[in-house]
């Protein structure tokens, strides 16, 4: 699958998450389930295509993120996500990573990626809650959306990501 | 060669590093105008959510109205006695208009001190929602276009929502008040009394200010009410509109308790907020009359 492709799926997911997947949570657990489907991408991006590529899908979808729903700030998404996309991609690139490692590395990055947000929030002082509180009121929760969203849409994302590096990556291999 | 290429790449991630912590501090808090990118990325995105955010609602809403449908007939009961006192109250409120209008002829009152409390309510539909618990932005389908600005009042119904954050030139984000915060680096204050109901107009306005939402009660923080103030618990809050920056006489919510403040010279109220903040579809966005002159 190109790249283009790829691109236009994340767009749909992006604004489905506001959306669609939005109505669907029951009203108890807005604010607490936390959709990080763009995130997820920009991991698998990171694990089965290459790091450069995680890093500019990641700023660019988290300042989509952050300018359709620009309220408070402006940036946020984009500098953790491309972090955290570019990190991903920099431990697990060159390894053949299975199922377990993949899914393990997605829950880490999404624990890393919250902490982060969490932590440029409060150091703009735009929430004060304590990180414990985040920690179990919504981080926690999150994950295991995200490891749910993941895991359904593994194979595909796999194939895809895979597939459409393949002819920069046998050239390197061989 | 490589210790070369290592600091270059060295002082790119710092380069990137200072633009982004550059541009996070440029886009907190008041800005009048945003710039092209930000107005054409939001006004596509909003363009594009709008088509997906109704038809969920739709389905969504359904599911929920058969979930609803028992309490139907008690809602339906409430409404027939409350339609039986709003047509008694209509004759009244005739009257007292008519004699008010007499009144401020009579005290030669100017044509804008006359339209000072008229408020426009502009319809709006929600085009969607954030699900970032940091920041819950609701987006509706006004900008700037149709005259909205910055720091106008949403509310529904059955109260007051939020605020508008921020306005491009079709869509505009609203900042629920559940996002209130004294300490955070754009707070605002609302300014709140409550609403007396009957002719105890001689007795002394409350007055207090709607600083704070705790998220762990779900309750909104009304602080520097006067010791000997009438405020109790029970009573309707609602918007003062003194200041003239926030109109007058939208419902916020109800007291819940009161109590002595954090030096004891003043007493804080928890309201109960009247408003839902989940899943709106229509929000009515108030238009004062004074703001639009300004705003030209």
């Amino acid at each position: 699958m190109s790249m283009q492709r790829i691109i236009v799926v994340m767009l749909l997911f992006f604004l489905s998450e506001g959306t669609i997947f939005y109505w669907l949570l029951p009203e108890s657990l807005i604010g607490r389930v936390v959709p990080h489907f763009m995130l997820a991408f920009v991991l698998f991006a990171g694990l089965y295509r290459n790091r450069h590529t995680a890093l500019i899908l990641g700023m660019s979808f988290g300042l989509l993120q952050d300018l359709a729903f620009y309220g408070k700030i402006i940036g946020v998404h984009a500098f953790t996500m491309a972090t955290v996309g570019y990190l991903a991609g920099l431990l697990m690139e060159r390894k053949r990573s299975t199922l377990f490692m993949a899914m393990s590395m997605i829950l880490m990055s999404t624990l890393v990626y919250d902490t982060i947000v969490y932590f440029i929030y409060s150091v703009f002082k735009l929430t004060h809650g304590t990180f414990q509180w985040a920690l179990l009121h919504h981080i926690l929760p999150s994950l295991f959306l995200q490891v749910l969203f993941s895991l359904a849409l593994y194979v595909p994302l796999r194939r895809w990501f895979e597939s459409s590096g393949k002819k920069k990556s046998d050239e390197d291999e061989e | 060669m490589f210790n070369w290429m290592r600091n270059k790449r060295m002082f790119v991630l710092m380069i990137v590093f200072i633009v982004f912590v550059a541009v996070l501090g440029f886009s907190i808090g008041d800005r009048k105008k945003l710039s092209w990118p930000e107005n054409f990325v939001m006004d596509a995105s909003g363009f594009l959510q709008e088509w997906l955010y109704r038809p969920a609602g739709y389905i969504g809403g359904f599911f929920e109205d058969i979930a609803t449908m028992r309490e139907l007939s008690k809602e339906n009961e409430q409404l027939r006695i409350t339609a039986a006192a709003y047509a008694r109250d209509k004759i009244n409120y005739n009257q007292i208009e008519q004699r008010n209008i007499e009144l401020m002829e009579a005290l030669e009152f100017t044509e804008r001190q006359k339209q000072s409390n008229k408020y426009n309510y502009l319809i709006a539909q929600v085009v969607s929602a954030s699900n970032d618990p940091y920041n819950p932005t609701i987006r509706i389908n006004l900008g700037s276009k149709d005259g909205i600005q910055p720091n106008m009042v949403v509310v529904t119904t059955k109260g007051l929502v939020g605020l508008i954050s921020r306005v491009d030139p079709f869509y505009s984000s609203v900042m629920p008040i559940t996002e209130l915060d004294v300490r955070s680096p754009d707070s605002k204050l609302i300014a709140a009394t409550v609403l007396r109901e009957g002719k105890g107009k001689e007795e002394q306005e409350s007055f207090g200010m709607i600083e704070s939402y705790d998220k762990d009660t779900g309750m909104l923080m009304m602080t520097k009410i006067e010791k000997d103030d009438k405020l109790k618990k029970g009573d309707v809050i609602i918007t003062s509109g003194l200041g003239k920056v926030f109109p007058y006489g939208m419902i916020i919510g109800t007291v819940d308790n009161r109590q002595v403040g954090d030096f004891g010279l003043t007493h804080t109220a928890t309201i109960d907020p009247a408003a839902d903040f989940d899943k709106l579809t229509n929000v009515f966005v108030v238009q004062m009359p004074n703001m639009e002159e300004s705003g030209q």
